[in-house]
């Protein structure tokens, strides 16, 4: 069963981590077959429906609500608040988040970015200067762009205020 | 009307100080300097002291959490933000990207184009689209000058317009009291937000821009629906929520606001493996 639903999510492209998250519709709405508009309508999420989230692909999101599941616009969806932990996400297996600091001495609780941290923070001009050893030319950035997924350069005008 | 009156105010005093006794003249003097206050603070600040603004800016930032020591992490966040910057208005600023080593889950911009992403919250995204999102919703402050307006709006308009211009008044040779003004203003700034339409705005301007550049529109209404997950009295969130519109309006600003109106770049990438082997510094 575990290898099924290992492989379902692999052949889904559904990141695991979204497995355990939950939401509700803030308003009524459709869920269609595939994450299209014009793909077919398999049910409506009443307004306030909770629903299981299980990815993300686009502007739609999988869920499953009851015996309803499908896809419905992600943002006709919102999360309920609470339910993973800060302490949970810096378990991630990214090692950035295990990396260590710059070297530089730091104390806990004395430096960081709460509220009384930054109201009793020194400027540090020598910190600065490290990350100016870090910045990306354009021709990186372009060079970037081109790899592998490639991003290519839209014509896109903002959106204006509703 | 605002740059014009207290500019009028200036000429029509300023054209008979014959008339001032003294206490008068102590008024005088005061509206004077709250006339050049107001008109300072409306005029533009040029792309040199806007960098020099963000310096200071920055330093405050780095000083309050170093950078997160891991050399390929700062050059991905940098060539990410870089290739997004060029789909700004203002590609030609000398853009800075990095990540701070902290727990907390927030992002910051400054004047002149240093953006600061924290460790916490990078470690909490799930491709590099969302990345692409939260970078590009700081470059619209940057673009849209939002830090200023908000630094001129400090304890009233008077107290931010002296902050800033206090200290661009001394070019070469900044007073240390004049810069110790402007890291209080920087640090009332940073505490105290920037405008709620100035965020809902980034918000708006941040999908196209990461649009532009490429990725997947979805990626800030996907970092804010995660943002919403979190338990909002995790102290690591407590800064971020003090200055900023709740996750809920904003996506229910962005739902107005894109409508489906993005829809035919939704199937651009969200560069998932790129992010997850980026991260591990592969």
């Amino acid at each position: 069963m575990r290898t099924f639903l290992a492989a379902l999510v692999f052949a889904l492209g559904v990141a695991p981590a979204f497995a355990q998250e939950t939401g509700f519709a803030v308003r009524q709405t459709e869920v269609k077959k595939e994450p299209f508009s014009d793909a077919e309508t398999v049910g409506t999420l009443a307004e306030k429906s909770q629903v299981k989230v299980f990815g993300r692909q686009g502007g739609w999101m999988q869920v499953e609500s009851g015996a309803l599941s499908g896809w419905t616009r992600m943002l006709s969806i919102r999360m309920n608040s609470g339910q993973s932990s800060i302490a949970s996400g810096l378990k991630s297996l990214f090692s950035v988040a295990r990396s260590g600091s710059s070297g530089t001495t730091v104390t806990t609780g004395v430096r960081g970015l709460d509220k009384e941290q930054i109201q009793n923070a020194k400027p540090n001009p020598e910190e600065l200067k490290k990350l100016a050893g870090f910045t990306a030319t354009q021709g990186e950035a372009e060079q970037f762009a081109a790899g592998n997924p490639q991003l290519k350069n839209r014509k896109i005008d903002y959106l204006r205020q509703p | 009307m605002r740059r014009i009156l207290p500019l009028m105010i200036v000429l029509a005093l300023g054209a008979f100080p014959g008339w001032a006794t003294a206490q008068f003249n102590l008024n005088l003097n005061r509206i004077i300097d709250t006339g050049k206050n107001l008109r300072d603070a409306t005029k533009e600040v040029n792309e040199k002291q806007e960098a020099e603004i963000g310096q200071e800016y920055a330093a405050v930032l780095v000083g309050a959490a170093p950078l997160l020591a891991n050399a390929e992490v700062e050059r991905y966040v940098n060539r990410v933000g870089k290739w997004l910057s060029l789909s700004s208005e203002r590609p030609g600023l000398n853009w800075q990207f990095g990540v701070l080593d902290s727990d907390n889950v927030n992002a910051f911009s400054t004047p002149g184009g240093y953006v600061l992403i924290t460790k916490g919250l990078l470690a909490r995204l799930k491709n590099e689209g969302e990345l692409a999102g939260v970078l590009a919703h700081e470059i619209a402050h940057v673009v849209k000058k939002h830090h200023l307006t908000a630094m001129r709006k400090g304890k009233g308009m008077e107290a931010g317009a002296n902050v800033l211009s206090m200290y661009l008044e001394q070019p070469g040779q900044r007073s240390a009291v004049a810069k110790e003004h402007l890291v209080g203003g920087i640090k009332e700034v940073m505490l105290r937000g920037l405008d709620k339409d100035d965020e809902f705005e980034a918000d708006r301007m941040g999908v196209v821009i990461a649009a532009r550049a490429g990725y997947d529109p979805y990626g800030v209404p996907a970092v804010l629906q995660m943002l919403q997950s979190l338990n909002p009295k995790d102290s690591e969130l407590a800064l971020m929520f003090a200055t900023h519109p709740d996750p809920n309006s904003r996506l229910d600003a962005l739902d107005k606001a894109m409508g489906t109106r993005l829809d035919r770049f939704a199937s651009q990438p969200q560069a998932a493996e790129r992010y997850a082997r980026s991260m591990q510094g592969k």
